[in-house]
């Protein structure tokens, strides 16, 4: 009988086989090829490529334009992440509460969640048209007076920064605050109960309660939020020309990768290093603070 | 004591509602004015801002595939892409969900371990190196470099493990075992059925995430007539439509209200999913 379930176990290489076929193919190859082509000089014009060491990350280090969209890329997700998770918590915070009673939660929740579905490169051209010079924003400034004249909001660094990073935080907020919520209504009511019976105030509560029975939720929004933000493209890349104008303000990590995938020659080589290093810095990043806050047992 | 608490309450109440009142506007009218716009004829939506359909829809819909954008052989490309994607990720990522679930294999704890830091690195960035592959391989411009990677997708897995987890009938299996039920037959015939509405979960996400994929179809496919909607996007925003407000409006809705109909109906499910996908019990 032994014997047999565990000859039955076998059957679980069976069930997990396409998967991990799939990944060696479609997954883990290209991670390899993407790493050994980003130490050659390859191009799409080309059939022959020397191995030239790093020299592509050398010069990658170099070019203040890497640099900028290193900084770029990470200067947008800070700005949209910071409200995003705060504004988050406040309305986890306000739906959840036994003492406020919102009504019809689930529809609140439902519609702040609607702007994530929507497709990045579809909102992207939306919030160009929204905003271009004879577009709806300008015609309702102008109106109330907030603004003298129409502006060009797309050519000045400010507005498409703002721009892009309040396009990512109208993306995302609602989902996060799906997520906290789950991570909030997860929390045994009894914790509080026994607070409240202790004297405790709603602050302290929060402070000593929901937040420390979170961090895994929020490691969890954390980590997702910084690989994905660390590939932005559809939105710079569509909001304006392509190239993150204007004075290179928008332009990411991604569509510098992309730029140097497409140009006359197709580089190749020096596209995947900057893959190379974007994935090196996201899961140093994500890695860390994972194994920095997991739970210890 | 008791009635400035109950005061404060509701001076609370009243402010939280205001203030998630404004956010569902600034949530709400953007998508609001796409959707009106649409209807709208490129003079009126120059004239000024409104929030309700005018009635330009048959005359914008001319002016948008008048210029020679075949926006349906996009929508449907799309379609096809995203529906083949959806089945293919759903079960075989309900298959290995499965195969972690109900067998104690070794390595079991290192695959599972395995499959949640994979959700966690961003492969998406390896999209050169798949580049070259594929075209070594003759598969780009092809939608198979599209759909097939999604055999291995680590969030549907992770997913399906939680959702299996709380719904798999060790007692059920043995008894269909004692039946003479096969392993996979029992996967096929009884696990799948009882596991539908995770499966369907799984199915919208899956299918949202490869119609809005813009990033992977722009690099692997070249020939037009193979674009799928959002590259299309790109033609909208072009000089070609300059001035032709309604009509770029109205694109654009086509791309994204298939998706917002889809939410109408499945917003419990969607919504669920997310919170279960992020939770562990």
């Amino acid at each position: 009988m032994n014997f047999s379930i565990n000859r039955r176990n076998y059957y679980g290489y069976l069930f997990i086989a396409p998967f991990i076929i799939g990944f060696l193919i479609f997954g883990l190859y290209p991670v390899y090829n993407t790493i050994y082509l980003s130490f050659t000089d390859t191009t799409l014009m080309t059939r022959e490529a020397d191995f030239i060491g790093l020299r592509n990350f050398q010069r990658l280090f170099a070019d203040d334009f890497f640099m900028k969209g290193v900084r770029n890329t990470w200067l947008i997700w800070i700005l949209n992440f910071i409200p995003q998770i705060g504004i988050a918590m406040v309305v986890s915070v306000w739906l959840t509460s036994t003492r406020l009673k919102i009504k019809s939660v689930g529809v609140w929740r439902a519609l702040f969640y609607l702007p994530n579905l929507l497709m990045p490169a579809a909102v992207a051209a939306l919030f160009f048209a929204l905003f271009s010079y004879y577009g709806p924003v300008n015609q309702l400034m102008v109106r109330i007076g907030v603004l003298e004249e129409a502006m060009h909001y797309l050519q000045e660094v400010t507005t498409t920064r703002g721009l892009v990073v309040f396009i990512q935080w109208w993306m995302w907020f609602g989902q996060t605050v799906i997520i906290v919520m789950a991570g909030m209504t997860s929390i045994p009511l009894t914790l509080y109960e026994a607070a409240m019976v202790d004297g405790a105030s709603g602050a302290q509560m929060f402070r000593r309660i929901t937040l420390p029975l979170l961090k895994p939720i929020m490691i969890f929004i954390f980590v997702t939020s910084l690989v994905g933000g660390m590939q932005m493209f559809d939105i710079p890349y569509l909001l304006t020309d392509g190239r993150g104008s204007p004075s290179n303000s928008i332009m990411t990590n991604n569509i510098l990768m992309y730029m140097k995938f497409s140009s006359s020659k197709g580089h190749i080589g020096a596209a995947s290093s900057v893959g190379v290093l974007v994935f090196i810095m996201t899961s140093i990043c994500a890695l860390g603070i994972f194994y920095l806050l997991r739970e210890k047992d | 004591m008791m009635n400035l608490y109950r005061f404060n309450t509701n001076l609370m109440r009243i402010f939280v509602y205001l203030t998630l009142a404004v956010l569902l506007i600034i949530t709400i009218v953007p998508i609001w004015i796409l959707i009106v716009n649409a209807t709208r004829s490129t003079v009126e939506i120059q004239q000024g801002l409104s929030i309700f359909p005018s009635v330009h829809l048959a005359d914008n819909y001319r002016i948008l595939l008048g210029k020679g954008l075949n926006l349906w052989r996009g929508f449907a490309n799309s379609l096809f892409i995203s529906l083949s994607s959806t089945v293919i990720a759903v079960y075989f990522s309900m298959l290995t969900a499965y195969g972690i679930v109900v067998y104690d294999f070794k390595g079991k704890k290192l695959f599972y371990n395995f499959i949640i830091v994979l959700v966690m690195i961003p492969m998406q960035l390896s999209i050169i190196g798949f580049y070259q592959y594929m075209s070594k391989l003759g598969l780009t411009d092809n939608y198979a470099s599209l759909i097939l990677p999604t055999i291995a997708s680590a969030g549907a897995v992770f997913f399906g493990k939680q959702y299996l987890d709380s719904i798999v009938i060790h007692d059920l299996i043995d008894a269909s075992r004692i039946d003479g039920a096969s392993e996979l037959g029992i996967f096929h015939r009884i696990m799948l059925p009882i596991a539908a509405p995770g499966a369907f979960t799984m199915g919208i996400f899956a299918f949202v995430a490869a119609w809005n994929n813009f990033f992977n179809a722009f690099i692997l496919i070249s020939s037009i007539e193979k674009y799928t909607l959002p590259m299309l996007v790109q033609t909208l925003r072009g000089d070609v439509y300059r001035t032709e407000y309604g009509a770029i409006y109205l694109g654009l809705a086509i791309t994204i209200v298939p998706i917002i109909i889809i939410y109408a109906l499945f917003s419990r499910y969607i919504v669920s999913g997310i919170a279960m996908g992020s939770v562990k019990e």
